[in-house]
């Protein structure tokens, strides 16, 4: 089996080396392109972190689905819903830290909701959650234009988006030697610490592990897998909707038509990388973040910034072949 | 305003692509392996059936589309069969590369002029052509009811002496034809390929497989009506039916909103391939 891993990574590679050269570059500058474009100047690490944040919640709450054993590819539309809630909530309600709270939990809320009948329907119904979230992502995409685009349009925005948040909801942000960090990324932080301990050291988050490593099992054991599944996609939902309510108060302040450029489907990757391993999210979300950032970069040079999504599946693809391989089934 | 038969005309053409995606899953689920990267399939025969059609004409544009989404279709057969990753996974990877692929090349060799294309009613005739064949093939040839057994049951169908990766290297090459001729087609209305021009077709086609459960003939009339939907979502923008006004917006999330109703298993029976997703 390794020389087939092997195989598959060579593939990849060739690939790649295939695609930089038709651009004509060479692959050492393309590389040295990216990563000038994502840690050159203190602007670009600022990009970079800034790239991360979203990365980082959507990554956490595909992760913690993944650990019960579901794909929430759900992510996307949930950040969105998030996204959108947290803005409303922030114009219509109160200014300073309360605001901030507000739309952070009406976010949260958000996220859970639009993941609540794909989690009904895993639990109860045991339909795939794969299928629901796509359609449910889709429904999201044009739910959110047309609130954008109509009732939640600023009325002297010239294309969709919502108008402005007032500058006492903005989170703030610390100062590195010139490099920004916002309060979102280190909140971030401390959410994949409480995950950590929660899957690690709380019965509940033992019972969600057990879920996930094997259903059947788990219900020979009592543990309710319904409650678990219902559980793990609500949790998940709500990450990805507090993952949108950030990106609004730490980077956007405000809400505008196509909000994610496909954080949700990056995440994946983000959540796959990481596997069993809660931590491994921050690299892996700085990872992604790199590559987001740095493809801009590499846009300018000359290399359409289609490959560093190329190199994305690449990642995906070769992670999945070594940690999620289906085996054989018997009866 | 048109007359209903102009409607239905109109339908048909916007179901074309889903019907032949919808056929391509069919290939690829019927045979147990889940396939939700149709939509990268589908674009990257977009995409290089465009690019080859501005420079070699509508013929070879074609053969080139289909040789790009058989790739793909392949590349899921092998990850899937072989390097037995999960089947999603390798789906949204899948979906990615193409994404990534279509943006590459498209950026790289666009010439900005439109390729000669073929006239559109071919494809719509073949598109309900197809579905019959495939009706036929799955329930009276012995590839069909070899592939709908490995689909049910793989581990039985192994006892009983088929391959099961054998047979769905077949279906993955029909999945290729028919997702490439999907996206050969999009090019045929426009002559140009836009980033993202599927625009969530190939989860359409997904939609109509499952809602019609995983049989050919209902499949097409439920593409047909995906395709009717989209129709009158263009022709009503902003006229009120029965006193009021709906959204665009809302007429394109109904196929997906069915959808999900159909998975929690209120509109039907669950008529899943049993082995599907199963190695």
């Amino acid at each position: 089996m390794k020389w087939r891993l092997v195989a598959l990574i060579a593939g990849c590679l060739v690939v790649l080396a295939i695609a930089v050269a038709v651009a004509g570059k060479s692959p050492a500058e393309a590389l040295s392109t990216l990563l000038k474009g994502s840690f050159g100047t203190t602007m670009a690490r600022t990009g970079t972190l800034q790239e991360m944040t979203p990365l980082l919640f959507a990554g956490i709450g595909v992760f913690l689905a993944l650990r019960a054993g579901l794909f929430n590819i759900g992510i996307e539309g949930q950040f969105l819903l998030g996204a959108m809630t947290a803005t409303y909530a922030g114009l219509r309600g109160p200014g300073g830290p309360f605001g901030i709270l507000l739309a952070i939990l009406a976010g949260a809320a958000a996220g859970a909701l639009w993941a609540l009948p794909a989690a009904l329907i895993k639990a109860y119904r045991n339909g795939h959650e794969v299928i629901t979230t796509i359609m449910l992502n889709n429904v999201a995409a044009a739910f959110t234009t047309w609130v954008v685009a109509g009732p939640g349009k600023a009325v002297e925005a010239g294309s969709p988006t919502s108008a402005n948040l007032s500058p006492s909801l903005a989170i703030g942000h610390i100062d590195l030697g010139g490099v920004s960090v916002s309060y979102g990324l280190l909140g971030g932080f401390v959410l994949v610490g409480l995950v950590w301990w929660w899957l690690g050291r709380r019965v509940s988050g033992y019972e969600f592990r057990v879920t996930g490593a094997n259903a059947r099992a788990a219900r020979a054991a009592g543990i309710d897998v319904s409650r678990n599944y219902l559980q793990a996609m609500l949790l998940s939902g709500a990450i990805g909707g507090l993952g949108g309510a950030i990106q609004v108060l730490a980077y956007e302040h405000r809400f505008y038509d196509s909000f994610s450029p496909g954080y949700g489907f990056d995440s994946l990757g983000v959540a796959l990388l990481a596997g069993a391993q809660a931590w491994i999210l921050i690299p892996a979300a700085g990872l992604f973040a790199v590559l987001a950032k740095g493809g801009t970069a590499l846009d300018i040079f000359g290399v359409p910034k289609g490959i560093t999504i190329m190199v994305l599946g690449m990642v995906i693809l070769v992670v999945a072949a070594v940690r999620y391989r289906r085996e054989a089934t018997s009866e | 305003m048109n007359s209903p038969g102009e409607l239905l005309l109109i339908a048909l053409g916007l179901a074309t692509p889903l019907i032949f995606a919808m056929l391509g899953g069919y290939a690829s689920e019927r045979g147990g392996v889940i396939n939700i990267g149709l939509e990268g399939m589908m674009l990257s025969s977009a995409c290089v059936s465009a690019l080859v059609g501005v420079a070699h004409g509508p013929a070879w544009g074609l053969v080139a589309g289909v040789t790009a989404a058989t790739a793909l279709s392949l590349l899921h057969w092998l990850a899937t069969q072989i390097y037995r990753i999960d089947q999603v996974i390798s789906g949204m990877a899948l979906n990615a590369i193409a994404a990534g692929a279509t943006n590459f090349l498209n950026q790289k060799f666009a010439s900005g002029a439109s390729s000669v294309v073929f006239p559109e009613l071919p494809y719509q005739v073949l598109a309900v052509i197809s579905v019959a064949a495939v009706a036929v093939v799955a329930t009276r040839t012995r590839f069909g009811l070899r592939l709908v057994a490995v689909g049910a049951d793989p581990v039985k169908a192994r006892l009983a002496g088929l391959n099961p990766v054998n047979i769905r290297l077949l279906a993955a090459s029909a999945t290729g034809l028919f997702t490439g001729l999907a996206g050969n087609y999009l090019v045929a209305e426009t002559g140009v390929f836009t980033d993202n021009m599927t625009a969530g077709r190939g989860y359409i086609a997904l939609a109509a497989l499952i809602l019609a459960g995983w049989r050919p003939v209902p499949g097409l009339i439920a593409a047909l009506i995906f395709g009717f939907l989209n129709a009158l979502s263009i022709k009503l923008q902003g006229q009120a039916v029965a006193g009021v006004v709906l959204p665009g917006e809302f007429w394109t999330s109904v196929p997906y909103l069915v959808t999900v109703l159909a998975m929690g298993g209120f509109m039907a029976r669950n008529r899943t391939p049993a082995g599907l997703g199963k190695f």
